[in-house]
């Protein structure tokens, strides 16, 4: 008997002490749904925002597993009354989702091709004069890759190419650690500032996308995004480069450009064959977005990509199950259902109410300090909780301030890519933090500046380049 | 005897590699070092594994594998492994076990009595399922970091746990035996015996009077547990220190002192909200701890 009482109340707390977050929510929600309704507020409009509450917390503090957590949100908004089993069903799957769906299922399909050997080799002859023309090839290769193909997917393929070339570099050494550094540091500003340079950049500016399509009846094409969101890339990898050779100076001496070169395999011509149809499918896929995402959705297109690969014998449906992260895209699709509520029962217009009241106190232009406020609410909350989730949640708020004007709206999903202050905002940054080489107060530390720089520039061409399109 | 060493930041796990090895080879027990990776987040963790995937295709060293090789040269540079051409990290084929588990096999390597693996995730979680999984007797990890994981580790794995704080390899130890009359001080004697037996170390035997016990009470104890020792032929000093518990003793050790403490007997949820005598000399205290279970 005191065995078995040691057992199960050392399980119990081993269980609580793990799921602590999740108790503590759980509590936290049970505490608001016994309140009153607030004014002005209905009831189903309420329970959505509590909902948004649990969710908020449960994906950053993670414990449970994500696809709980979906499940968790679907099963709510059904027994809270926030919308009946049909809405919640239908606002379960739509482009955005297939999106994020195709999109993972494409970046697993290229990077399992193995063409970082030949990328390498390009950017050598490409950049190889110089060491540091080497750094800013990989910049803005990385950048200019991201923008199209997701941040996942090139982070994968040019995090082999970068640490090759610091492979034996002694970090005891100042000279010998900041080059490590700034390489790494390189490929993931270039990665994480490319993503937001059009739609197919990250699963968020699909979502802001489909938002305002189906809120404001505003439509967005791919070549409309990039008008307004590639100049701020361009000035953004400028910025970077300088802040990085600042904040990380270093000879280079150690940096061997070769050292990928050692480990490439001679490649024969079924790889050759297999790359060149790679590269093919991959611009077939970006032509499609740019030339077709108006009728079929960048979701169906970015799936006809995996689907491409599969069909043709270069990925196997195995590989892809393996890889793809099914947790994140029940989470996705869980959220944007949510954002879908949050709209419909008029919660966000509440919301933007009261911060309209709000905002009626400040002295100054009341639309500055709206933008200010929305713009650094969306990074800040992008760099605690990932920039994608941070969008279907508070996507509607920021169309909802600003309804027929887009510049609102693509602040927000862009200002969350600025992902530069935590490890956990992107994949690039989980992904760099997890070779040992990066710390989490290193990546604050060089993120602050580049953070704070990045909505400088956005506020400024929201300003002045904007209005001119 | 089955022990497991965990291992961090290189330099940190220097002294923890250093007398985890010492004790493993006193005990002939075979050994397992363990590197936890940092837990990844859930949005990230597929795009981490298929990045790591092709690290590994690449021959790129994949995180933690340099710090499992810093150990294992360590190991052979202080002779706790024999060095052969053949088993260099040059050629190492890492095994995907279950739960997050990896094995790391080098070619050549002859000796079943050292592991090397490799472990993603939260700290606790990870030990917690390495020790239950392999029955391992001792969990040895460095005494930086966040305190609340040695709590934890205390709490709630199923081993006996040593925290290695200021460890030197250049100083003569002592044992630091606090004793009472809970089961747990028997088995933290028993340890100690075997310890001390091992490395010939002296040791000191103390007991604070708590409650309503007398001083000729706890003298009785500090004597049997003497006679305990006298039997293997150690050699031991008694010494009756008064005062709060936790306090006196974390007071009373010094530097080159190694401390060996028994579980708390407390109820296992008072245990886990308001902590346990053990516990807190374990955290307080500037030297190495060994609570034995």
């Amino acid at each position: 008997m005191n065995e078995s009482y040691k057992i199960i109340s050392s399980s119990i707390l081993f269980w609580f002490s793990q799921k602590k977050w999740f108790v503590y929510s759980i509590l936290i929600s049970i505490f608001l749904l016994n309140l009153n309704t607030p004014l002005g507020l209905t009831v189903p409009a309420y329970h959505s925002l509590i909902i948004l509450l649990l969710v908020f917390m449960l994906v950053t503090f993670e414990p449970i597993p994500f696809p709980a957590i979906a499940l968790l949100t679907l099963v709510l908004q059904v027994v809270l009354g926030v919308a009946p089993p049909n809405v919640v069903a239908s606002s379960f799957m739509n482009d955005a989702v297939l999106f994020v769906m195709g999109s993972l299922m494409f970046a697993i399909a290229i990077v399992h091709q193995g063409l970082d050997i030949r990328l390498a080799k390009l950017i050598i002859k490409i950049f190889g004069k110089s060491k540091r023309m080497f750094l800013a090839g990989l910049m803005t290769i990385s950048a200019v890759l991201s923008s199209f193909l997701g941040e996942h997917t090139v982070i994968a393929i040019m995090l082999p190419i970068g640490l090759s070339v610091i492979k034996n570099i002694d970090t005891q050494q100042a000279d010998g650690k900041n080059a490590v550094l700034l390489t790494l540091f390189s490929i993931a500003y270039g990665t994480i500032i490319g993503s937001i340079g059009t739609p197919s950049g990250g699963a968020r500016n699909v979502i802001m996308i489909n938002y305002l399509q189906e809120f404001s009846n505003v439509s967005i094409d791919y070549w409309k995004w990039m008008k307004h969101a590639y100049p701020i890339l361009m000035i953004q990898l400028v910025v970077a480069y300088f802040v990085l050779q600042f904040t990380f100076p270093s000879s280079l001496n150690n940096i061997k450009m070769r050292g990928f070169k050692k480990n490439v395999v001679k490649i024969d011509v079924k790889k050759n064959i297999n790359h060149l149809f790679s590269c093919l499918i991959i611009i077939g896929i970006v032509s499609s977005w740019f030339a077709f995402n108006d009728i079929y959705g960048l979701g169906i297109i970015a799936l006809a990509g995996a689907l491409t690969f599969m069909i043709f014998g270069m990925i196997s449906w195995e590989e892809i199950n393996k890889n793809t992260n099914w947790g994140v895209i029940l989470l996705f699709a869980a959220t944007i259902s949510l954002g879908f509520q949050i709209n419909e029962t008029g919660a966000s217009s509440w919301l933007v109410l009261k911060f309209n009241e709000l905002l009626a106190t400040f002295p100054s232009n009341s639309m500055d300090v709206s933008w200010s406020i929305m713009a650094v609410l969306s990074g800040l909350t992008a760099n605690f909780f990932t920039s994608s989730a941070t969008v279907s949640l508070i996507g509607p708020l920021a169309i909802e301030l600003h309804p027929t004007d887009i510049s609102f709206a693509l602040s927000s999903a862009i200002a969350s890519g600025f992902s530069f202050l935590t490890v956990i905002s992107s994949p690039t940054a989980m992904i760099i933090y997890s070779t040992g080489l990066v710390s989490t107060k290193i990546f604050f530390k060089v993120g602050i500046l580049m953070f704070c720089i990045s909505i400088i520039i956005l506020y400024l061409m929201s300003q002045f380049y904007w209005v001119m399109l | 005897m089955k022990i497991l060493i965990a291992i961090g930041g290189r330099e940190f796990s220097k002294p923890t590699l250093d007398l985890g090895m010492k004790i493993a080879n006193s005990f002939k027990s075979s050994t397992t070092i363990a590197y936890v990776g940092k837990k990844i987040s859930q949005f990230s963790e597929k795009d981490v594994s298929v990045v790591h995937q092709n690290l590994d295709d690449r021959e790129l060293y994949r995180p933690g594998i340099r710090t499992l090789e810093w150990a294992y040269d360590f190991l052979i540079s202080k002779k706790y492994i024999e060095e052969k051409d053949s088993n260099t990290f040059d050629d190492y084929l890492l095994v995907d076990e279950e739960n997050s588990r990896m094995k790391v096999l080098l070619k050549g390597q002859q000796s079943d009595k050292i592991d090397l693996i490799m472990r993603t995730g939260e700290i606790i979680e990870q030990l917690k399922d390495e020790v239950e999984t392999n029955k391992h007797d001792i969990t040895i990890i460095g005494g930086g970091g966040n305190k609340g994981i040695h709590q934890k580790l205390v709490q709630f794995i199923d081993s006996s746990v040593f925290v290695v704080k200021n460890y030197s390899v250049y100083k003569k130890y002592k044992i630091l035996l606090p004793v009472n009359d809970s089961e747990g001080s028997d088995m933290a004697i028993d340890t100690a015996i075997n310890f001390a037996k091992s490395y010939k170390l002296n040791v000191e035997i103390v007991s604070v009077p708590e409650g309503k016990k007398s001083i000729e009470e706890v003298k009785k104890i500090l004597n049997k547990t003497k006679d305990k020792f006298s039997k293997n032929k150690i050699k031991t000093t008694t010494k009756l220190i008064d005062g709060l518990t936790v306090n006196s003793i974390v007071n009373y050790a010094k530097d080159d002192s190694i401390i060996i403490l028994g579980v708390s007997p407390k109820n296992l949820i008072m245990k886990y909200f308001f902590g346990s005598k053990p516990l807190s000399i374990a955290l307080k205290c500037n030297c190495p701890v060994l609570i034995t279970k």
